[in-house]
């Protein structure tokens, strides 16, 4: 589903030429959810992106769903996230000018696709937010607001979700509960699952995890399954406070 | 469900652009662009419609120089398709015929006057003035003679030795004397109508059998109504039928006033550039914001899948709909600001006003657009490279917005204003020119002084510190807000100075001595004794000029037919109307050479001066031998020189000039000016008894004229003034909108650390008064420079440095932003820090 062979990433600063990554190397079948992990500035997110298609790497080549985004600008690549991809980031990244109902409706309503406000409400009350549709972003808390940002991952049924540190700027808990949603959509819609963390316990949900240090991949680890009483918790009641 | 019924509020098959720009309305990030084009709107708007119902009441004004809208002169009566056309649209008509003519009077006495026989709708426009004895105070009247009674020109009553109730001759028609007429609107500042004036009624014209085929009589067709109604009237006339006539404007009835108006008009629209310049910035630091706050937005968009071209359509979208929209309400607040300036300045203006066109509305809502596309759009497509990677690199920091493309499109939009609304290619260099030195020059002083504040910094107090030390941390905001405020002090400043100038420049012009009275048909022998009798009555008076009559009848050896259409009617073919001319051993006082060389004192050579708009008017050069008919004798001579002459000082001006040598032998009168005060003028009759045949003409009327359009004017100038000056504010507080979110975060940090409301405040206030002090200190020296440049360029009058302005604009620069710098952050000061932190994410 996602490939990168032989992919680099170098940007030119003022003290000159920085290498972020090297001789990148991966293969992520469909279904699979794989974990990039790694200290601080290590090239995670930088990978992330270029694996999403939103940044090009300097030499190598990535494809998505076959398709090779090396190739394609800026229009055709975003396209192709618009068919392909979902999102969820760190700091959630709603817009702040819509409320949880029109950020969920926003990728359904660039496809061009109907009845956007049917299928956000349907997303909502499934993430369990059905009440607070009409609450801009900023009257949300950081657990409700990630829950909306889910959503809105899955409004378009990506084939490939990347996930940007998706707990890192949530509490223990409340980041365990966002896991549990996460993987349970993933396993609803069958996607392909791309996340960076710094989160062991979070890689550890994931297929396989690779670990990344000075822009190489360094480790590559296989895990167990998670068996299903692991996801408890999951079937809190719609509306309450994460 | 909530949901349902939050979501349906946006209405569900509205394009995506549509509803992206309702959210943004919704949440309040379109406010700030939408009011910035509502104020370019509406100022343009505003001003426009004040100037253009100004304008069109001062063209009415100067309407009463004609006594009409417009009239058809000719040497024979208006044609019938003229006046059916005229009386089809409902226009008001007269007529005049005017001729001179001896009027004897019973005891044999006569003397040459210009008749005037009008139609009994007469005067169109105007007034007629009379008074009850001669020279003496005059009263408005309503009336015209009546069948069978003539009014006289004052001079008339000493030099005939007439009283009221007397009779005169005026051909086989015996009229009795029934008024004496001191001013009528159309009487002009024309040397052709020189005799003293007798006005009597149209239907007693016949009687006097002095209009026979051949004389010389000027037929006059009057008409009044609207603009477009005019224009039609006048295509009934054949292409044949109009070379005929002359069909004048009220802009064609004086020089004076055609010259007072010119700049008025030209004055008006600089103020009117000034609010476009204004409001252009106010859009572009919107677009800035609206641009800036979307950067995360766009970033998020494009990684759900929006393509580059989406981004695009959409923003477009936006920027259309709310350009739509401010458009819309910019010309309903315009049209709403000029009533209610109206309404205050009622009493200002005397008489109502006319209604305005549709021009200013249409002038508004192009402006808008053009606002719109090249200040707010550059920003809005740069949105589109925004990079996608933003979302989850945070440290990617956006470069310029579009940089050089907005200040390209900017320029270029401001040229496009500039140049459509001044119709002067070198007004708009001349702004243009002033105004990016001045961005230079600001931008390096500006800099500078932001240098120096560290050091002051150092040793004041701890508000002071914090104010000083924003001011530099933000330094290349604070350089951009001085910049913007000092352009905008700037050009208010160079408002008032051009005004103050360009009023001095009228007033110097027209001083309060200045010639009121031109003395003509004065013999070689009278020449002393009308000098010495002047000199006596008036403090003023002018040179005494040899004055012929006489026409250019040839051309390098053609005929002026001939050369009138080699020029291919591209000139005027005016070339051989009857003119005064002149000679002269030394030049004019007030007249400079602009091509060629006076001639040499004592000159065998016959040689000729023109004025040089006459000369390029027709197509003439230095060399070309012109030939003149004097009184039935052709003389002939070399153009040696071209002269600029100021027509605007009401003393004899000349367009041709002749060395001595070439009018020797022929029979010569002199004219001159001179000063006579309104209320010594009963003096004239003693001169007019000594000097029966000498006219003396009263040119008060056009002088007056002049100066209620320079009053009219200044008012006018006030306002614009005034408009600007609100313009001005809210560019100020659009530029304090655009740095709102760095200082709610900083001021939210600093009350979070335990910075009192008082200490924000404080540094708030030196801040802006720091800004002001400085912006205002750039202005002045940035208008000094443009008005200096307007002067010599536009205005041609010498430049000087206004000395006090240098401690008066800083001074006003600083209490004029502070006023609406803490108007504008009142609500940063006042949010708890709570609430600010929270807005940070």
């Amino acid at each position: 589903m996602v490939s990168a062979s032989n992919v680099a990433k170098k940007v030119q600063t003022a003290a000159g030429s920085l290498t972020i990554l090297q001789n990148v190397n991966i293969a992520i079948a469909a279904g699979e959810s794989l974990a990039v992990v790694g200290a601080s500035g290590s090239g995670k997110t930088t990978l992330l992106g270029i694996l999403a298609g939103l940044d090009l790497p300097s030499s190598g080549d990535v494809a998505l769903a076959g398709e090779s985004l090396t190739h394609l600008d800026e229009e055709a690549r975003a396209l192709l996230r618009g068919r392909l991809v979902g999102f969820v980031f760190q700091n959630f990244q709603l817009l702040g000018s819509l409320t949880a109902a029109e950020n969920v409706m926003l990728p359904i309503e660039l496809r061009g696709d109907g009845d956007a406000l049917h299928r956000a409400e349907e997303l909502l009350a499934r993430v369990g937010l059905s009440e607070r549709g009409h609450h801009y972003p900023r009257q949300l808390s950081g657990g409700e607001q990630q829950r909306v940002a889910i959503a809105r991952a899955f409004a378009c049924r990506p084939q490939v979700l990347f996930a940007d540190e998706p707990t890192g700027n949530l509490d223990t808990a409340t980041g365990e509960r966002i896991t549990e949603l996460l993987f349970e959509l993933n396993a609803d819609y069958g996607t392909t699952l791309v996340l960076v963390t710094h989160d062991s316990r979070l890689a550890k949900r994931c297929t396989r995890s690779i670990t990344i240090d000075t822009g190489q991949i360094v480790a590559e680890t296989l895990h167990a399954s998670m068996s299903d009483d692991d996801s408890a918790g999951s079937d809190r009641p719609a509306g309450s406070e994460l | 469900m909530a949901t349902a019924d939050a979501v349906a509020k946006v209405p569900r098959r509205m394009p995506l652009a549509l509803r992206l720009a309702w959210r943004d309305w919704r949440s309040g990030e379109l406010r700030l662009l939408l009011g910035a084009i509502v104020v370019a709107v509406a100022s343009v708007t505003a001003i426009s419609l004040f100037v253009d119902r100004l304008q069109s009441a001062l063209i009415e004004q100067s309407a009463t120089f004609l006594a009409a809208d417009r009239v058809l002169s000719g040497s024979t009566p208006a044609p019938v398709e003229l006046r059916d056309r005229a009386t089809n649209l409902g226009l008001q008509q007269a007529e005049t015929v005017t001729f001179a003519t001896m009027l004897y009077t019973g005891e044999d006495k006569n003397l040459l006057a210009s008749v005037k026989a009008v139609s009994e709708a007469y005067p169109l426009r105007g007034v007629l003035r009379v008074s009850a004895e001669p020279f003496g105070p005059d009263t408005v009247s309503s009336d015209l003679p009546l069948p069978g009674e003539v009014w006289l020109d004052p001079r008339l009553f000493p030099a005939l030795a007439l009283e009221l109730g007397d009779t005169v001759e005026i051909g086989f028609k015996q009229l009795r004397v029934s008024g004496i007429l001191t001013r009528e609107p159309d009487r002009g500042g024309s040397f052709t109508d020189l005799a003293p004036r007798a006005l009597m009624r149209i239907n007693d014209l016949a009687a006097t059998k002095i209009i026979q085929p051949g004389s010389r009589v000027s037929f006059r067709y009057l008409l009044r109504g609207d603009e477009g109604d005019l224009e039609s009237a006048y295509e009934a006339l054949a292409e044949g039928e109009r070379s005929r006539y002359r069909w004048l404007g009220a802009r064609d009835s004086s020089a004076a006033i055609g010259n007072a108006l010119e700049r008025a008009e030209s004055f008006l629209l600089l103020g009117g550039l000034l609010a476009v310049l204004l409001a252009g910035v106010a859009v572009a630091l919107a677009a800035h914001r609206y641009a800036r706050r979307h950067f995360d937005h766009v970033g998020v968009l494009k990684t759900l899948g929006a393509t580059p071209r989406v981004i695009l359509q959409n923003f477009l979208g936006v920027l259309m709909l709310v350009g739509a929209l401010g458009v819309l309400f910019g010309l309903l607040v315009g049209n709403l600001l000029q009533q209610l300036v109206l309404l205050y300045v009622n009493d200002l203006i005397p008489g109502e006003l006319p209604s305005a066109g549709l021009r200013p509305y249409l002038l508004g809502a192009v402006t808008g657009f053009i606002c719109l596309f090249s200040f707010a759009l550059p920003p809005l497509l740069a949105l589109r490279h925004i990079s996608p990677m933003r979302v989850i690199r945070r440290d990617l920091v956006e470069g310029d917005l579009a940089g050089m493309l907005t200040y390209g499109s900017a320029l270029v939009g401001t040229i496009v204003l500039l140049l459509w609304y001044s119709g002067s290619v070198v007004l708009t260099l001349y702004t243009l020119g002033a105004v990016s030195a001045v961005v230079i020059l600001f931008a390096a002083a500006a800099w500078l002084a932001l240098s120096g504040t560290g050091a002051l910094g150092m040793q004041a107090g701890s508000f002071w510190r914090l104010a000083l030390a924003g001011i530099k941390r933000r330094s290349r905001a604070s350089i951009a807000q001085m910049l913007i405020f000092g352009l905008a002090i700037m050009l208010l400043l160079i408002l008032v100075l051009v005004r103050t100038s360009l009023l001095s420049e009228w007033r110097e012009q027209l001083p309060d001595d200045v010639p009121n009275h031109f003395v003509m048909n004065v013999t070689p022998d009278e020449v002393e004794s009308v000098r010495v009798k002047l000199e006596r009555i008036s403090d003023r008076v002018g040179e005494l000029f040899p004055m012929i009559r006489g026409r250019i009848v040839g051309v390098n050896g053609m005929t002026t037919d001939e050369w009138s259409a080699q020029l291919g009617n591209l000139f005027d073919n005016d070339i051989d109307n009857e003119r005064n001319l002149t000679y002269s051993d030394q030049m004019p006082g007030e007249n400079v050479v602009t091509q060629g060389e006076w001639w040499a004192q004592g000159t065998a050579e016959k040689l000729i001066s023109l004025e040089d708009d006459y000369a390029i008017r027709h197509g003439l050069s230095i060399g070309d031998q012109l030939e003149i008919d004097i009184a039935g004798a052709v003389v002939s001579g070399r153009v040696s020189n071209f002269r600029r002459v100021d027509w605007d000082s009401m003393r004899p001006n000349f367009f041709v000039i002749f060395s001595p040598a070439m009018l020797e032998g022929m029979p010569t009168t002199f004219m001159t000016s001179f000063h006579l005060p309104r209320e010594e003028q009963r003096e004239l009759n003693g001169f007019m008894r000594q000097f029966p045949t000498v006219s003396v003409i009263p040119m008060e009327d056009i002088i007056e004229q002049v100066q209620d359009i320079v009053d009219r004017v200044t008012q006018a100038i006030e306002l614009v003034l005034a408009l600007v000056l609100v313009s001005g504010c809210l560019v100020l507080l659009a530029s304090i909108q655009s740095s709102r979110d760095e200082r709610l975060a900083e001021h939210g940090l600093l009350r979070a650390l335990g910075a009192t409301r008082s200490l924000i405040a404080g540094s708030l206030s030196v801040e802006f008064l720091t800004l002001g002090a400085l912006s205002g200190l750039l202005a002045v020296a940035g208008a000094e420079l443009a008005v200096a440049l307007l002067q010599v360029q536009v205005f041609e009058l010498t430049p000087r440095l206004h000395g006090w302005y240098w401690l008066f604009t800083p001074l006003a620069g600083a209490l004029l932003v502070l006023a609406v710098g803490l108007a504008g952050s009142r609500s940063l000061i006042a949010s708890p820090p709570m609430r600010v932190l929270r807005n940070l994410d």
